[in-house]
């Protein structure tokens, strides 16, 4: 620490609290930290919830009605992607924001998980090349809106259990069996189920989230 | 229970504020001086003051870097500071029950 001490004894004679000031202070203080160092805001989670459910719900659209199954249009496409855009902008800020400052292994691990789940979800679009090469198109529909849902899904689940972080646990593995049950739906109605299940699981996590916040230290 | 009872060291504004701010975070990670002046919002002085304090009794230790040509200040909460907080919590726990 490299700085000079402008005023020892401000510093040393504060008023004293009586407990239920310091309680609060404890309070505030604490939930002020928690949401500046929290790397999945609530409100982050409920715009990611209504993202899914216009990106997979124009998808959905876009394909209603379609024999033989040609897949999603091209504006259907363009819309999720571009909110798919926000979604990561506003995240990589939060991460930026929450991070910013910190280090050690808690921070180093999350950072390390969060690559290799990133990695994980690009491989498995990859892994979509080979039934393309292998011409099985019909299976468009089902494999990009519920693989990397179920595949990375449950890989998010394991990490967060691991991290014994057991809303982000639930969520993921939520969103795990909603892939797993909206590919019986067929390529047309999976793209709605997944909206809605996506979208539910988002706004349950932010619910939590904004309780978690809320909560107090001193009084349970 | 009485106030006297409750840990001197953490029972006074800017402390409690500092261990409450570093207790938010992971056990074992660390905190920039810059952002938790700015968290804090204290003047460097006055920061380092309080937090010497709470080194000086074991709660937090503090780790000098070089990132590039500027020095760098990280803090962190010790595990007897955690302790320190938690039973501090439930000293202040115990206080509002009785009241």
């Amino acid at each position: 620490m490299n700085h000079t001490p402008d005023n020892e004894t401000v510093a040393g004679n504060e008023s004293p609290l009586d407990p239920q000031e310091a309680a609060a202070l404890l309070d505030q203080t604490t939930q002020q930290a928690r949401r500046k160092f929290q790397p999945n805001p609530p409100m982050l989670n409920v715009f990611r919830g209504f993202v899914v459910l216009i990106a997979f719900g124009g998808l959905w659209l876009s394909v209603r009605g379609q024999h033989p199954y040609t897949g999603p249009k091209p504006w259907a496409i363009a819309v999720a992607y571009g909110l798919v855009g926000i979604v990561i902008a506003w995240s990589t800020r939060a991460l930026r924001r929450s991070g910013a400052g910190v280090s050690g292994p808690a921070q180093r691990a999350r950072s390390i998980g969060m690559g290799v789940l990133l990695t994980g979800w690009v491989l498995v679009y990859v892994f979509e090349g080979a039934f393309y090469k292998s011409g099985a198109h019909i299976i468009y529909g089902i494999y990009p809106a519920t693989a990397p849902f179920l595949i990375v899904g449950l890989a998010a689940a394991a990490w967060a259990a691991g991290r014994q972080d057991w809303p982000l646990t639930a969520t993921c593995l939520g969103v795990a069996i909603v892939a797993a049950f909206a590919a019986l739906t067929g390529p047309v109605y999976c793209w709605l189920i997944m909206g809605i299940g996506l979208c539910l699981a988002m706004l349950g996590n932010a619910a939590f989230g904004f309780r978690q916040l809320r909560h107090s230290v001193v009084r349970p | 229970m009485t106030t006297e009872e409750l840990d001197p060291l953490i029972h006074v504004p800017t402390r409690l504020k500092i261990v409450a701010t570093l207790a938010a975070l992971p056990d074992g990670d660390a905190l920039s001086f810059t952002r938790l002046q700015d968290m804090i919002g204290l003047t460097p002085g006055n920061l380092i003051i309080h937090l010497r304090r709470l080194e000086e009794a074991g709660y937090l230790t503090s780790e000098k870097t070089r990132n590039g040509t500027a020095p760098k200040t990280t803090v962190a909460l010790t595990s007897r500071g955690r302790e320190a907080l938690g039973a501090y919590t439930q000293a202040l726990r115990d206080l509002l029950g009785g009241l």
